[in-house]
């Protein structure tokens, strides 16, 4: 019987070795690196170009609004059919799919309200204007400002909920309605904070020298930032929100289609300069004119061609990936900086991405380290009247 | 360790500040603390408001441009880059002069970490002339 028993304990053993606790060594440099990805979550900024963002009534007419698909011309497509609620805000396709199939993959929409340019191509400056870009594209919901406008003042749901968040009964200015309408859908969705993940706590642990808590963060994991550290990902995959919030071409090929490319940040800047909604116009709420700063001051480069946003690594949801959702796992992704062609970056100083050559634990590695930038979110129940 | 290496610029520019012309120039920019850099023609001093700068947040420059002849100067450009990637700012700033060799900047934004070289081109003739500060941003 002994011996059936220590044959069964050492069967378990061999099967199933204990995942014990490590800690590597974390040399102080690397901590400083590491320390800079945090503390999660920062405050989320105000923006004083929408003078109802930081209003809890305009972010609940927000995401009511979101959640309405007679936004669009056919009253059948919401924001939340491709920014999916629950599903890390993203459809889970390669590319959108509208009216048409587009161009360009739904980019999440957590901690969206920490950034200054939104859009693949940062054709928008503000949270409030990325949110109109939609509703009146053609490929997409191809609503207009009368049909948005009409909404808020006919439903008596809608009408209410504006007057709480904006003090005052609708306008009969359709335009000035539509942009309301979406200074309330940003202000919901700045409330969109992704919590706290893995990476965090052992963040938070390795500055404070709780070698005990550091050392519960997979020992892969480890070894994957390490290697995230040291080959520079953070020049652009920097900060809190792991992205400089800027933009650049990491060798992802510029077709859509034959024949046809997609500039990216350079067409961008050409939509956001022609924009009646950008910070420069008459829709800012911002009295001192500072918020306008970034778009009175960004140059429209040639290098900008192909250049497209850098999405933070927190929650990016289960993929496609890349602006094209042109890679479909984070082993993809990671592949892809292996392997990628210098010949294709025309890099001529040392090169912001450049082939990294990874062996295959340490591309391992590094999908283990991205993996602790996301936490399973429970679905996110469908809100509640307006005015009960 | 921004202010330590402030100070050494100003220990090194003491020489050249007991010339007659550069001793009149102004190098407190308003919360004593200030860069200086100079050639055997030009002083300028200068400080980044808010003072420390932070990756991706835009600042400005406070400069005041000095001259060994103390004949008024002009800030005419100022840019930055980045000499290990060659890739300058993604914004381009503008250039207010407040008067007697004052200037502010506005719309510098250094969006990566790392090292940045600023470039401040500086003109009391036909020639102007580039002097450099490098920054190490974090």
């Amino acid at each position: 019987m002994k011996r059936w028993l220590f044959a069964v304990v050492a069967a378990v053993l061999v099967a199933v070795p204990a995942a014990a606790d490590e800690l590597l060594l974390w040399l102080e440099d690397e901590v400083q690196a590491v320390a800079a990805h945090g503390p999660w979550p920062p405050p989320v900024p105000r923006d004083p170009s929408n003078r109802v963002a930081g209003n809890a009534a305009a972010a609940r007419l927000g995401e009511v609004l979101f959640n309405d698909p007679r936004l669009s011309a056919d009253g059948q497509m919401s924001c939340a059919s491709c920014h999916v609620p629950g599903r890390d805000w993203v459809d889970g396709r390669a590319r959108g799919v509208g009216r048409v199939e587009l161009d360009r993959r739904t980019p999440s929409l957590w901690n969206v309200g920490y950034g200054h340019w939104f859009g693949w191509d940062g054709a928008s400056d503000s949270l409030w204007a990325q949110s109109i870009r939609p509703i009146l594209d053609p490929r997409e919901m191809a609503g207009d400002a009368s049909r948005v406008a009409a909404l808020l003042r006919d439903d008596k749901q809608l009408a209410c909920g504006y007057a709480r968040a904006f003090g005052a009964a609708p306008g009969k200015d359709d335009e000035a309605l539509l942009v309301d309408a979406a200074k309330a859908m940003a202000a919901f969705q700045a409330t969109l904070v992704s919590p706290r993940s893995p990476f965090d706590d052992f963040r938070d642990a390795l500055l404070a020298g709780d070698k005990a808590a550091a050392s519960r963060y997979p020992v892969d994991a480890q070894r994957g930032l390490k290697i995230f550290v040291r080959v520079g990902c953070a020049n652009c995959h920097f900060g809190p929100r792991f992205t400089n919030g800027e933009f650049g071409d990491v060798g992802v090929p510029f077709f859509t289609r034959p024949g046809e490319v997609d500039a990216g940040r350079l067409d961008g800047l050409g939509k956001l300069a022609a924009s009646a909604y950008n910070l420069l116009g008459r829709y800012n709420d911002d009295p001192t004119g500072r918020s306008g700063l970034r778009t009175r001051h960004v140059q429209r480069l040639h290098s900008n061609f192909g250049e497209f946003r850098v999405p933070s690594l927190r929650q990016p949801g289960p993929g496609p990936f890349m602006h094209n959702g042109q890679m479909a796992t984070l082993e993809e992704v990671v592949k892809h900086y292996s392997e990628v062609s210098p010949d294709r970056l025309h890099s001529d100083g040392v090169p912001l991405v450049r082939q990294l050559g990874l062996t295959p634990r340490q591309s391992d590695d590094m999908v283990a380290f991205l993996r602790t930038l996301s936490v399973d979110v429970p679905p996110r129940p469908q809100p509640g009247p307006l005015c009960p | 360790m921004r202010p330590l290496a402030a100070l050494l610029a100003l220990l090194v520019a003491i020489p050249a500040l007991s010339r007659p012309a550069w001793a009149d120039c102004p190098l407190d920019l308003g919360r004593a603390t200030g860069l200086v850099v100079f050639s055997s023609h030009y002083l300028v001093a200068f400080r980044a408001e808010p003072l420390r700068i932070e990756v991706g947040e835009p600042f400005s420059l406070l400069v005041n441009v000095c001259t060994r002849t103390n004949k008024p100067a002009e800030l005419v450009a100022v840019d930055a880059q980045m000499p290990d990637h060659r890739h300058g700012m993604n914004y381009r700033p503008t250039i207010v002069s407040m008067g007697d060799g004052r200037f502010r900047v506005d719309g510098m934004i250094f969006h990566m970490p790392g090292r940045w070289e600023l470039n401040l081109d500086v003109r009391d003739g036909e020639e102007s002339e580039r002097l450099s500060h490098e920054f190490m941003i974090k």
